[in-house]
């Protein structure tokens, strides 16, 4: 049952729950104490030692039922379509009491008769009534039969499981195992001579490869389904924004909803107290006691207010439209984290979308910035209309973010701008989607551009973006 | 406290039956993670939306295991002094003054300094001793020698750095006071923690915890909550007024009523010797289950169809 446990705690890692070594000792405990009877408990019991939040509460449940809960595959083939939705909503049919065994499934007289006058006949079908899996089959014994479809399994392997493409596999060795041959090899020799006992073998090899198909199933979801995600993530988190295809926008929406997550709460703001401030009463005077009462050291207390500032500037141009719908996206769940954030968008001239973000959802409101300062671009134009804006607003605790390509069309850069932000503010920081060699190049006005940021870097992928920023934020707290 | 020799703790339906006896009725879920922390001596995370019941989990505990509740209310700036421990000062700089006068009685017959440095070395460190320590409520949940239940409410409006004050005492049991040592827990307390979830508790907290989420009850287990808390309301109306509660909490409501709500209603409902909702006796009543004008706007809008779906439902 340990073992078991252990592979539980694996499928859990794979989907995304951070289970330590610790909290595997309590589940152990846990197990230990409530005992295998009761499995409603049992779920219970881990899920309070496994899920630290109601997200992962919900996943351990999900994952428990699907691995605990693989009832006795059902071979009587009556129920057949009830059995295929069980293994895709497994949370709720293990819920569910177990349906009373059924052995309409089971063949009559009259289906015996048949079968045993083939036999005679044909030596495929007589070796075939005599083997286990038929006789099996035949009696619908349920328990023995999922056994022997367990043993099948786990020694084709198939937790191993890892594209939905090996499905069809593993089904393969799985039958084989079982000895699905016989019945093969019994259905193409009655089928030669039209044999009237044809239609309840096929039904029969029929039943069983559905079984067999609904258990890799099964093991598919519970094993591959959650390392797949994260591949996919990982591979996202990898690929250059502009290169990832619309169709994998939502996963990649929830990708930066997540990262901006983990940014903030590693960087939720923290407070420290600074050297002066009130006097600190208490600690004055337990300070004085060595010194017979005499106030002769004092403590000072004053919590340090953060004031920490950022505006971000988002170029929305075509040039970057690839970029800029994650950008925005990015920017909106930061602007959630960080509490003085104002943020802008630019083409031709430059407005603050600080509100936009605030009043409407995520798309509605990428879709509105992209709207209202898309076009060609003039960085010259919208600096202008950036200092117009905040210039007043900055100071020695305001970060400055600008993301954009700095392909100007051969504007005027209005560099002196740029100097007076850098002047002005704590940092200034560029992140440009073009790789560093195609600074420069062209209309690119980067190279001047750089004089004037404490820090620039290429940004194009989710993974730099992240890494980024969370340099970005170690500096402003 | 001896974990084996507690009868009330010894199963998860014994645990239910005195939860029940106690008026708290709870969940199956509840039980199995409280009987869990018990055997395993660890903490318990408590969280959901206000008004479930946190708190008066912890509560009930005590009062079935016949423990002292210690409660320490979080909140921003809480800090060691007022959750751990703290220095009699003002008993310190007392005994400072009379040790003065007497100082120069203990040194008598001392021949050089060297002496009365040595004589007084003897003493030791009278004023850094337990005699001076004022515990807060976290020692004082470990010096109980039965045991106690330790509350830690509402956690998540502490600062960020009381969290890792607590790794210590919540994972050993032990305190470490600089002058004096490592104190540690006569008898394991057991120990409760509530958080709203207004901020994310940090994973080293959580990692040291069970994890327990109460949500909002099912329709039947509020009606045994509210039979239980207000045995004298009438089944139809406890029945209707449940209901009626439950398709409040669908509407997209700022606070969303409680237990606690549905059981002060229940009340002013029996006060008023009420014997069946209708619009307005609901729409003069409404102020007890819902905190805000614009959502006691929202529920009077949608009245009508609310109380068809409550009366519906039985």
């Amino acid at each position: 049952m340990q073992a078991s446990l252990i592979t539980f705690i694996r499928i859990l890692r794979s989907h995304d729950v951070r289970v330590s070594p610790a909290e595997t000792l309590d589940a152990v405990a846990a197990l230990q104490l409530l005992g295998y009877a009761d499995r409603d408990r049992l779920r219970t019991g881990l899920t309070a030692s496994l899920a630290k939040t109601s997200r992962e509460q919900h996943i351990v449940e999900t994952c428990f039922d699907r691995y605990f809960g693989q009832r006795d595959a059902d071979f009587s083939g009556k129920d057949d379509n009830d059995d295929a939705d069980d293994t895709d909503s497994a949370g709720s049919a293990a819920a569910g009491p177990e349906s009373p065994p059924q052995d309409s499934g089971a063949a009559d007289d009259g289906e015996r008769e048949l079968l045993e006058s083939a036999a005679e006949t044909h030596d495929s079908v007589r070796e075939l009534l005599q083997s286990a899996l038929m006789q099996g089959l035949m009696n619908n014994e349920r328990a023995q039969l999922s056994a022997a479809l367990r043993r099948a399994g786990s020694a084709s392997g198939v937790a191993d499981i890892q594209m939905f493409t090996q499905k069809g596999l593993y089904v393969r060795s799985i039958l084989q195992a079982m000895g699905e041959e016989q019945l093969r090899s019994a259905v193409i020799d009655l089928e030669r001579d039209e044999h009237p006992a044809l239609d309840s073998i096929r039904r029969y090899r029929d039943i069983l490869r559905s079984q067999v198909r609904d258990y890799v199933d099964g093991q598919y979801l519970l094993h591959a389904e959650g390392r797949n995600s994260q591949f996919m993530d990982d591979i996202l988190s990898k690929t250059r924004l502009s290169h990832i295809e619309r169709h994998y926008m939502d996963r990649v929406q929830r990708l930066v909803e997540k990262m901006a997550r983990r940014l903030a709460s590693r960087h939720s703001s923290r407070r420290r107290p600074v050297r002066r401030g009130q006097l600190d009463m208490r600690k004055t005077l337990r300070a004085g006691v060595p010194t017979d009462g005499i106030l002769f050291r004092t403590h000072w207390r004053r919590r340090r207010r953060d004031k920490a500032q950022v505006l971000a500037l988002c170029d929305v141009s075509g040039s970057v439209a690839a970029y800029a719908k994650f950008l925005l996206i990015f920017l909106y769940s930061l602007q959630d984290i960080l509490p003085r954030m104002r943020s802008f968008a630019f083409s031709h001239h430059l407005g603050e979308i600080s509100e936009l973000f605030e009043t409407h959802p995520v798309e509605r409101a990428v879709e509105l910035a992209n709207w209202q300062y898309g076009g060609a671009t003039d960085y010259g134009g919208s600096l202008r209309d950036f200092a117009r804006l905040a210039l007043n607003d900055i100071n020695r605790q305001t970060s400055v973010i600008i993301l954009g390509d700095a392909r100007n069309n051969r504007g005027d850069p209005e560099l002196e701008i740029m100097q007076s932000l850098y002047q002005r503010s704590k940092q200034v920081i560029w992140l440009n989607p073009e790789s560093r060699q195609a600074w420069g190049t062209g209309d690119s006005e980067m190279l001047r551009y750089l004089s004037a940021c404490h820090f620039a870097a290429e940004c194009n992928s989710l993974r730099q973006l992240e890494r980024v920023i969370d340099q970005l934020l170690r500096s402003t707290r | 406290m001896n974990r084996q020799a507690l009868p009330q703790f010894e199963s998860i339906e014994a645990i239910r039956h005195g939860f029940d006896a106690l008026g708290y009725i709870c969940s199956d879920r509840i039980a199995t993670t409280v009987f869990l922390a018990f055997q395993l001596g660890k903490p318990v995370l408590v969280e959901g939306p206000p008004g479930v019941g946190k708190t008066e989990l912890a509560k009930t505990a005590s009062a079935l295991l016949s423990l002292p509740l210690i409660r320490l209310q979080c909140y921003e700036g809480l800090d060691e002094a007022k959750a751990l421990y703290e220095w009699k000062y003002g008993k310190q700089l007392l005994y400072t003054q009379i040790l003065k006068e007497k100082l120069g009685d203990l040194l008598q017959g001392a021949d050089d300094l060297a002496a009365a440095v040595e004589r007084l070395h003897a003493f030791g460190d009278i004023f850094y001793s337990e005699a001076f320590l004022e515990p807060r409520p976290l020692l004082t949940a470990m010096q109980q020698e039965e045991g106690a239940i330790l509350l830690i409410d509402e956690i998540d409006k502490a600062d960020y750095e009381f969290e890792s004050l607590l790794l210590e005492v919540l994972s050993d049991f032990q305190v470490s006071i600089p002058e004096i040592g490592t104190v540690r827990a006569r008898s394991r307390p057991m120990v409760f923690l509530t958080s709203n979830n207004t901020r994310e508790i940090s994973d080293a907290l959580k990692r040291r915890c069970l994890h327990l989420y109460i949500p909002f009850p099912s329709l039947e287990l509020e009606e045994r909550i509210v039979q239980s808390r207000v045995p004298g309301i009438d089944d139809a109306l406890r029945r209707q007024l449940v209901a009626f509660v439950h398709s409040l909490r669908e509407l997209d409501l700022r606070k969303t009523p409680a237990i606690s709500e549905t059981i002060d209603w229940a009340r002013s409902l029996l006060l008023l010797h009420a014997d069946a909702l209708d619009a307005q006796l609901v729409r003069d009543s409404l102020g007890t289950l819902l905190k805000f004008e614009q959502d006691i706007e929202a529920a009077q809008a949608e009245l009508g169809s609310l109380l068809d779906i409550s009366a519906g439902r039985h």
